[in-house]
């Protein structure tokens, strides 16, 4: 069970290892509040459609059940959508499109096709939590380094939470704000969690 | 009734999407009101921000702007006075990279220089054209003149430009197409500004 929860940081980190959800984990990882803000949502729709899916598995026909499961994936990002707006506008507006496409993020989808369709409630819910803390490690990793090389600052809350970094704030790394340098520290990251993987396992 | 017929098909769909569709319009309908005062408080924002008035306190921002600009209709130019000088004022939309750029922007009387410049909400790439909403960005337009020709969006060629008086403002690294377009909306408000001073 323990053991099930951390697979997700390293074993099966769904980023680095697995591979999946590279697409918001490249475009919003400029910010360290971004990270957090995307990880908590990916977290709260992982969480809920592997859930429902996972209730549901025995109900669900065959023939649609990649509708069905978008259906149910759909619904719980728009939950999320619209609390985001009216609890936490500004976060909202700083992820803009990246929440509603956590609808097709590869990672909630390939957990509920892969784990959740076939396994009970409760090592769904084990498997989504393993999976959110996986995604959010990765993410808040991949924004670190970029936020601190490539603008010299970890913003944690958009107002007044913004730690500087002394000689990286007035000459940063500008690359790695961009895509090119999104992708530079995925590789990197990939390669390291790879490695830690191997080195703990021994 | 079997798990893959037809019917059961069409029952199970139409089960779930209601109770899904039913649950997200209760949320929807909880939230809504609360959605609506936090646009209307962003929008009445940008208009302080735009004329140098910045307020983060809701409240007060939203009795602020009723106070300067009194009920605002839709685009149209308000004429506002703050601190002695009469302002044009002017909500406006134009097409971005994306999708569409909502903002403020501020012009002295005499369209010759803007005043300021806010961005209610865009779709542009978050990281890239998104940084169009950034402080730096939109304090470039303080005080800047405003050539016949209208202002001019630079891109490339090395080096910033500080210089309030040749009608230049620095794009965005990275986001060459959604700095143009801002040159495009900025300057379409200008001739409209232009048109109403004219008058």
């Amino acid at each position: 069970m323990m053991k099930n929860l951390f697979k997700g940081i390293l074993r099966e980190n769904p980023i680095f290892v697995l591979a999946l959800g590279l697409c918001p984990s490249l475009a919003v990882s400029t910010s360290v509040n971004n990270a957090l803000g995307m990880s908590a949502a990916t977290f709260i729709v992982l969480l809920g459609s592997n859930v429902v899916i996972s209730l549901l598995r025995k109900q669900i026909p065959e023939d649609i059940h990649i509708p069905a499961y978008i259906v149910i994936i759909a619904s719980f990002v728009t939950l999320v959508d619209i609390v985001m707006q009216a609890y936490f506008p500004a976060l909202s507006k700083s992820l803009g499109i990246f929440i509603p496409l956590i609808v097709v993020n590869c990672i909630i989808l390939g957990r509920a096709e892969a784990f959740a369709s076939k396994n009970t409630v409760g090592a769904s819910a084990v498997d989504a939590i393993a999976m959110g803390i996986g995604f959010a490690v990765g993410l808040i990793s991949i924004a670190l380094v970029r936020e601190i090389l490539g603008a010299g600052t970890i913003t944690i809350f958009p107002d007044g939470g913004v730690i500087r970094i002394p000689g990286l704030v007035d000459k940063p790394a500008l690359v790695f704000a961009f895509p090119a340098g999104a992708l530079i520290v995925v590789g990197f990251l990939q390669a390291f969690f790879r490695w830690l993987g191997e080195v703990t396992n021994k | 009734m079997k798990k893959e017929s037809f019917l059961y098909v069409v029952i199970f769909t139409f089960i779930v999407a209601f109770i899904f569709v039913f649950i997200i319009s209760l949320v929807n309908n909880a939230t809504s009101e609360r959605v609506a005062r936090n646009r209307e408080l962003v929008s009445a924002q940008a208009f302080l921000n735009a004329v140098g008035k910045k307020e983060s306190e809701g409240t007060k921002a939203l009795s602020e702007f009723s106070n300067l600009f009194g009920p605002v209709d839709g685009e149209s130019i308000v004429k506002s006075d703050i601190d002695g000088n009469t302002l044009l004022v002017k909500q406006f939309s134009g097409q971005g990279l994306w999708g569409t750029v909502h903002g403020v922007i501020a012009v002295n009387k005499e369209v010759s220089r803007i005043i300021g410049l806010d961005i209610i909400s865009h779709e542009e790439t978050p990281g890239l054209g998104g940084r169009i909403e950034e402080d730096w960005f939109k304090d470039q337009f303080r005080g800047e003149a405003i050539p016949d020709g209208g202002i001019k969006v630079k891109k490339g060629e090395g080096g910033s430009d500080n210089n309030p008086d040749n009608g230049i403002v620095d794009g965005v690294t990275g986001a060459s197409l959604t700095s143009a377009a801002m040159e495009v909306i900025v300057n379409n408000q200008i001739a409209e500004f232009r048109k109403e001073a004219a008058e």
